[in-house]
């Protein structure tokens, strides 16, 4: 058992990574992650969700009728998700402020719900939790990494912390402001995908058609 | 049906004979729903309620900050209620140029009465772009410790390029010296409008004055000098033309005879 | 031939098996450069034309030569204006030592002392790009086992004329470096991108360093020397006001103005675009689609008009003539791999360039340039154009044989 919750924490990381592999949450890693701090916030925020949802979830999951299925994962959702949103603005109002209304649109980040459907639904309240913690931490892993490359060379900073001076400010940095504006974590997220399936060549798709090649000399 | 659905005070024979029907049937659904509903909203609202003055006070203390900050009296050592006792809020009839006890300074929400035709007036002539104005105005005053005027700082507000700029700007007691400019909720680009937050960018105005000695507005932000002078001029932000004609505008209407003219005059002539 | 048997002896080398099989590209890059590329289609169907790519491609850089020569000499003129109204302190850097070591001068009424001038601001930028480009798709060439194309030549020649003179050359080569990967060998190379990767580079560096690539200073590069470009001006004071600026249209037609290295001059673009009309590698249902989008578009804004914006009223002929716009129509419009394929879906590919222009550049506030964001937007259209096209002619189809 013990070993198997270590695998759901585990495969979701790399193997079967959220973003990376089922290419969902994107919406919400494009919005968050030109800072590293909110970036790690939301992170928490959505492994926190992800977590308890899935484990409430697959708690009632024997009485949960089929025809009101998806309307009852949305509630459990949107009440953990209206909670994080309170508690953050009551403890962490800085960060809430500019994460606004993202961590209100964790209810339709596709990773809590597809979660929810695909294996909570099916496995018992601890597996389903160690489950969501796993698809969390991936989510957040790559949250963190495009944020690195985004907060460092757009602003030249790592947690607010000043790495390299701006020009601005009086430094050498001349701060790349593509990498401020959100579609820039698009190529960002496509770089780490390439990046992530050069490395484990297994998550490549199998092409829907092949293109015809005509032979050289 | 309505009357046979459980409440949490079933008991609990009753409790245990729906979670034993069938999982799709009728019955068992409505009870799930409406149980989920229940104890949904239930926690919900415990915590919007609970935490609600937590928030409220975030609020309060992070509008504060930002006074303290333009004030140039900001330390984050320090505490934001206690060094804020230091200003006297105040609601100011712009057209008089007068306080007025008809409102509470404390509560008084201008953006709420901006929004309210007896206590606003749309403009016709509107160059920072921000539809109608609130004829009252929380302003803030920090005193000397002999009870004279040190600094009055006014908010501001405009469009720029994508979005309306909320700030304040600080002045000397003679009313015609800036001290600062800071916006606390915008939306410019990052990395170009949203310069407007640089501390560079922001020490620029210290200094800066509003008229010349025939009392005509000139305090400008462009990328030259204008010709009355570099004590009325701004250099505008780098590759961020339009927040900084947005900048411009609103500086230029708030200053003007629409926004604290009136009360400047006053000011200036010790009537206040 | 000494060199064509120096290139039989050597190939052995390159080719599978031999000692310096992963060098292959690049031995195939030098040799098709220099002789005409054996590669000969062996499946059916045949096509027999004398056009290859090769061809389209050293005809569209033979096409760009009016625009490259005229960007020497605007640059020159503009840089040596702009010192001799500035005085002897902005005669700084290796480039006035160089003009003085070889006594050409700065006089701005010397063309050969422009054209000078204006060509070292113009190589310093091509080289990089041509170094930094090309080690990078020498790179994809060799790990992906594709042949190094002349595309390149020509993406690195466009890139070039769009830049402004005075970009930092680490910029440059960042673009470049963008607009090869991103733009191109990510989906696989020449054939198979979908943007057009000159510009792709160019939209990275826009967005990523807008203080070096927009605004007023950049276009001379004399420090200290402010001239806004004639679309700034336009959006900011109106069309009418450019006389005062000292822009009249013919001015703006020939290229007498602030601008980007090459794309200042509509008439070396208009040159350019007879050459390739007539040697049929550009498409003229993509000019006429980008001309008719233009100009109807433009005239219905000139109609609807506007009190508060006064690039409403700016006619189609000074659309025609200011900013990228006769550059783009020429040699981006029509770059035959990224615009649509089908006739019918040409003439709405370059109709939907012409609107967009349009569109970005008079009710957009941020952005006066709207050429590159145009193409780029309708580079990503076009396989859906094609679609559509194609569909509706399966249906007629149907309905006559079904």
């Amino acid at each position: 058992m013990a070993h198997k919750h270590r695998e759901l924490l585990i495969d979701p990381l790399v193997d079967n990574n959220p973003i990376t592999l089922q290419v969902l949450g994107i919406c919400s890693a494009l919005a968050v992650t030109s800072s590293l701090q909110v970036a790690f916030v939301m992170a928490l925020a959505v492994t926190a969700v992800t977590a308890f949802a899935s484990m409430f979830i697959s708690m009632l999951r024997n009485h949960i009728p089929g025809s009101i299925r998806i309307i009852v994962q949305m509630v459990i959702i949107a009440s953990l998700v209206i909670l994080v949103d309170q508690i953050l603005k009551a403890f962490a109002y800085e960060i809430s402020k500019t994460l606004s209304v993202f961590v209100g649109l964790i209810i339709t980040n596709c990773i809590v719900m597809g979660r929810a459907e695909a294996f909570a639904m099916k496995n018992p309240p601890v597996a389903s939790f160690m489950d969501g913690i796993g698809n969390g931490l991936g989510y957040g892993l790559i949250l963190m990494l495009v944020g690195v490359v985004r907060e460092l060379l757009g602003a030249g900073s790592l947690f607010g912390i000043t790495i390299l001076e701006t020009v601005n400010n009086g430094g050498w940095y001349v701060p790349n402001g593509l990498l401020l504006l959100p579609p820039s974590a698009f190529f960002v997220i496509g770089l780490l995908i390439w990046a992530f399936r050069a490395w484990k060549p297994q998550q490549v798709e199998e092409r829907e058609y092949k293109i015809q090649t005509v032979e050289a000399h | 049906m309505a009357d046979q659905s459980p409440s949490s005070e079933a008991p609990k024979g009753f409790l245990r004979k729906f979670q034993d029907l069938p999982t799709d049937s009728i019955p068992k659904t409505l009870f799930v729903a409406v149980t989920l509903c229940l104890f949904a909203s239930m926690i919900v609202s415990i915590a919007a309620v609970s935490l609600r003055p937590i928030q409220e006070e975030n609020k309060l203390r992070d509008k504060r900050i930002n006074i303290l900050q333009v004030a140039g009296v900001y330390d984050p050592s320090q505490n934001v209620r206690e060094a804020f006792q230091a200003f006297e809020p105040q609601v100011l009839d712009l057209t008089t140029g007068k306080f007025t006890d008809d409102f509470d300074a404390a509560t008084f929400d201008d953006r709420a009465a901006s929004k309210n035709p007896e206590l606003s007036r749309s403009l016709t002539d509107d160059p920072a772009g921000i539809g109608r104005q609130s004829n009252f105005k929380t302003i803030y005053l920090l005193r000397t410790d002999d009870g004279a005027i040190d600094k009055v700082i006014l908010p501001v507000h405009g469009y720029g390029l994508w979005s309306t700029l909320y700030g304040f700007i600080a002045l000397e007691a003679d009313g015609n010296d800036i001290f600062g400019l800071q916006f606390y909720q915008h939306a410019e680009t990052p990395g170009l409008g949203a310069e407007v937050d640089n501390p560079r960018w922001k020490a620029l105005w210290s200094g800066k004055k509003l008229r010349d000695e025939n009392g005509d507005l000139q305090i400008t932000v462009d990328k030259s000098a204008p010709a009355a002078g570099i004590e009325y001029h701004v250099d505008a932000i780098a590759g961020a033309t339009l927040t900084s004609r947005g900048v411009d505008n609103l500086v230029k209407f708030w200053m003007g005879k629409e926004g604290y003219a009136t009360f400047l005059s006053n000011l200036q002539a010790g009537e206040v | 031939m000494g060199l064509r048997n120096l290139f039989d002896r050597i190939e052995p080398l390159f080719e599978k098996g031999g000692k310096y099989e992963k060098l292959f590209p690049i031995y195939e890059m030098v040799e098709s450069f220099i002789y005409t590329p054996k590669t000969v289609t062996k499946n059916a169907p045949h096509v027999r034309s004398y056009v290859d790519m090769k061809r389209i491609m050293t005809y569209v850089v033979i096409a760009t030569i009016p625009c490259i020569f005229f960007s020497w000499y605007n640059t020159g003129w503009q840089a040596n204006s702009a010192i001799a109204t500035l005085g002897a302190a902005s005669e700084t850097g290796w480039r006035i030592w160089l003009l003085k070591a070889f006594s050409i001068g700065l006089d701005p009424s010397s063309i050969f002392a422009n054209m000078f001038h204006g060509a070292l601001y113009f190589f310093p930028i091509y080289i990089t790009t041509l170094v930094v480009g090309g080690i990078f798709e020498v790179i994809f060439a060799t790990v992906r086992r594709h042949e190094v194309n002349e595309g390149f030549l020509v993406t690195s020649m466009l890139y070039t004329l769009i830049l402004p003179a005075s970009a930092p050359l680490w910029q440059v080569a960042l673009g470049i470096i963008f607009g090869v990967v991103i733009g191109k060998e990510v989906f696989g190379g020449t054939g198979k991108n979908f943007l057009n990767p000159a510009l792709t580079g160019r939209a990275f560096l826009y967005f990523a360093y807008p203080a070096q690539m927009s605004g007023d200073a950049i276009w001379t590069p004399v420090d200290g020397f402010s001239g806004a470009t004639a679309l700034s001006v336009s959006a900011s004071q109106g069309y009418q006001d450019l006389a005062a600026a000292g822009i009249t249209w013919m001015d703006a037609f020939l290229g007498f103005m602030q601008g980007s290295l090459g794309e200042t001059s509509t008439l070396a673009c208009l040159l350019g675009l007879v050459f390739l009309l007539a040697t049929k590698i550009a498409n003229w249902r993509l000019v006429v689609g980008c001309l008719a989008g233009m100009i109807g578009f433009s005239l219905l804004l000139n109609t609807i008009g506007s009190n508060t914006n006064p690039m409403f009223s700016m006619p189609w002929y000074w659309h025609l003539v200011v900013g990228g716009y006769a550059f783009g129509l020429v040699f981006m419009v029509t770059e035959p791999v990224s615009a649509s394929h089908t006739n019918v879906g040409r003439y709405f590919y370059g109709a939907l360039i012409g609107v967009m222009v349009v569109l970005i550049r008079v009710i957009n506030p941020a952005f006066p340039e709207g050429m590159m964001l145009a193409i780029l937007f309708a580079n990503v259209f076009a396989p859906l154009i094609d679609y559509f096209v194609v569909q509706a002619n399966i249906k007629r189809r149907m309905r006559r044989y079904g």
